[in-house]
């Protein structure tokens, strides 16, 4: 055994970049590698959407901070998003005409896998390790895995017993260790996307145990949680969190336009939130989707 | 050969010689039954030459009372000791305050809590710590990083050690208040990751390995001050259905790290996470690893939340006063909360 030197490091920690400037700032440089981030969200937050760009942004070469590899999309939530998809690798290759020119199509460079069950998903990491070794002869050049979602894989098969549970934080671990143990040898970035649950009683139990940068996390005026609890939470890097929020906006708009008064301009606010991670402080910024893609909206 | 001129029988001092034993020095550091069972003689004749020996040498007058075992100690020359004890700041005056001046060496201290508390920021503050040179007041020593979960980034490194960097130059522009202290050669940030010693590690196998390793690693580089472990828990939390053999691994591992840190006056530190414990019908938060792992370490940290604040609360130790004190996790590092609420309370 012999210690690593730090300072050679530094040249090989590479970001994969959110493909959005704002996004990228906010995180340190994007998503790190060698590392797992989880991103955790209601439903319609964002969370697949961000996940999806991902797998696009890696492929990118190292002069636009992408991993110049592929990704896998490990899924659990039916159906795939063929359709978004398809979008996102349309205005993928319009923005970046040069790279996709012709013969290169981002599609061959996603490769996707379904997950069932818990242990469904830990074969499917356990098998990726031969094929990412031979990484040339399979032309598995890995660089991005992504997760959507852990919690969708243990929130229904897991009864609320002592023995079950014990299983399932094993679990996890043994899942987390797999995944830090690729991450470490291949230079993979690891993105897991997260569920949420309700906050009923702050005060029962341990669910309201604060983790992280923010005393609660509110979306759509509730308080929530990231599901599978306090283990899990061990298991990650970083943690993101994406909100949302109704918000009035045009009150000024009022005033001056007297026709449209009690007309009200609702629309949701997004915003991711670094609820912790090793490298970064807490900030937040707010964020926007788009039919090409999600973008940090700069204020 | 100094053997010749014990007063020890013929056949003895042949025996010894023959095993290999020509100086005094050799045999000062011996155990009688280890060197019964070299010789093949009693175990009482294996005494009576150990006993001449340490007559022979006569002892330097150093320690007051008669040592009877070989590494015993009279209290006193054990508190004398720790007057002389080293510790690691923390950079935070609040926590070192707690502390007793901070993380002491030669114990082992566990530092537990909340994921995103703050535990790998103040394993990484610590590692840049130790380096502080003698003449500001630090250890001027190197550092040990163990890496299980992967949460160690090196630019979070480089950022708090070059704020450390700066802040020594700063006192030492205080202190000295003229163009001499341009001539203090200052540490550089990369100095400062040169002299941290990080081994990521993938699985138990590997930590229990490593942990045997660090004996030999630290005798070859005996500038070693701190290990820090982070965390002690993450590759022990799955595959051990047995949870009689982790006690016992586990159990292993806390002896190795106790002895690393009296035999070589490094400080010890290991993190740990909190996990549930359901007790009297009720969940509440309890680091992770078990009732008996809580004897592993000396000393016992919980970091926890307190409204906004982040607060260290000294959970166990032989010496200090139980006591919670908040600090905050900067750009910086690991710094005072600035607010001017009493800060320390005792409890």
């Amino acid at each position: 055994m012999t210690p690593e030197n730090l300072l050679l490091r530094p040249a090989y920690r590479q970001f994969c970049t959110l493909g959005c400037p704002i996004l990228d700032a906010l995180l340190g440089g994007g998503i790190p590698c060698n590392s797992i981030t989880e991103l955790v969200a209601e439903s319609g937050c964002g969370k697949t959407q961000l996940a999806l760009q991902l797998l696009f942004t890696a492929q990118l070469p190292r002069r636009l901070k992408g991993l110049a590899g592929s990704s896998l999309y490990l899924y659990s939530e039916f159906p795939f998003p063929y359709r978004r998809f398809d979008q996102l690798v349309e205005s993928f290759r319009s923005s970046h005409p040069i790279l996709f020119a012709c013969c290169r199509d981002p599609r061959d460079y996603v490769f996707t896998r379904d997950c069932q069950t818990a242990d469904d998903l830990l074969d499917v990491l356990l098998m990726l390790e031969s094929r990412l070794k031979n990484a040339k002869e399979t032309k598995l050049n890995i660089k991005l895995i992504v997760i959507d979602s852990i919690a969708a894989l243990f929130r229904s098969e897991f009864e609320n017993n002592a023995g079950d549970l014990k299983r399932r934080s094993s679990l996890f671990f043994k899942i987390s260790s797999v995944l830090k143990s690729h991450a470490k040898r291949f230079g993979i970035a690891v993105v897991v996307t997260n569920q949420v649950v309700d906050l009923i009683d702050v005060n029962e139990g341990a669910s309201g145990v604060r983790i992280g940068n923010l005393e609660g996390l509110y979306t759509s005026g509730r308080r929530v949680c990231p599901a599978l609890g306090l283990s899990w939470a061990n298991c990650i890097n970083s943690r993101l969190f994406l909100s949302r929020q109704e918000v009035i906006d045009g009150e000024e708009n009022e005033l001056q336009n007297d026709n449209y008064s009690g007309f009200m301009n609702r629309r949701k606010r997004r915003e991711l939130h670094v609820v912790f991670a090793p490298h970064l402080p807490y900030s937040s910024c707010e964020f926007v989707i788009r039919k090409d893609g999600v973008f940090g909206v700069d204020r | 050969m100094e053997v010749l001129r014990l007063p020890l029988s013929a056949s003895h001092k042949g025996k010894l010689i023959s095993a290999g034993y020509t100086s005094i020095a050799s045999l000062s550091s011996l155990s009688p039954s280890h060197l019964a069972i070299e010789l093949k003689i009693s175990e009482t004749d294996a005494l009576e030459i150990l006993k001449s020996v340490s007559d022979g040498i006569g002892l330097p007058s150093t320690s007051s009372s008669v040592t009877i075992v070989n590494g015993a100690q009279s209290a006193w020359d054990m508190l004398q000791e720790e007057e002389t004890l080293v510790h690691i700041t923390t950079s935070c005056a609040d926590l070192d305050n707690i502390l007793g001046g901070g993380i002491s060496c030669k114990e082992v201290t566990e530092i537990g809590g909340v994921p995103g508390i703050g535990k790998t920021q103040l394993g990484i503050q610590l590692a840049v710590n130790v380096q502080i040179p003698y003449h500001y007041g630090g250890v001027g020593g190197k550092a040990i990083y163990v890496d299980t979960e992967g949460s160690f980034m090196v630019e979070r490194a480089l950022q708090i050690a070059e704020a450390c960097g700066d802040d020594m130059a700063e006192y030492s522009r205080l202190y000295h208040k003229g163009p001499q202290a341009c001539e203090v050669k200052m540490m550089q940030a990369k100095d400062f990751l040169e002299n941290i010693f990080y081994f990521r590690v993938c699985s138990y196998t590997e930590q229990i390995a490593l942990t045997n390793y660090l004996d030999k690693f630290i005798t070859e580089h005996k500038d070693v001050k701190v290990v820090i472990i982070d965390s002690i828990t993450f590759h022990f939390r799955q595959d051990f259905d047995d949870m009689a053999l982790r006690t016992r691994v586990l159990g292993g591992i806390a002896l190795n790290l106790m002895k690393l840190a009296r035999k070589y006056g490094v400080a010890v530190v290991v993190l740990n996470q909190v996990t549930n414990k359901y007790s009297d019908g009720s969940f509440h938060l309890a680091l992770a690893l078990g009732d008996s792992w809580s004897h592993a370490s000396t000393n016992r940290i919980i970091l926890h939340w307190n409204g906004d604040e982040r607060h260290a609360y000294i959970d166990k130790s032989p010496s200090l006063r139980s006591a919670s004190a908040p600090y905050s996790v900067t750009s910086k590092g690991i710094r005072n909360l600035t607010s001017n609420k009493k800060r320390i309370k005792h409890m």
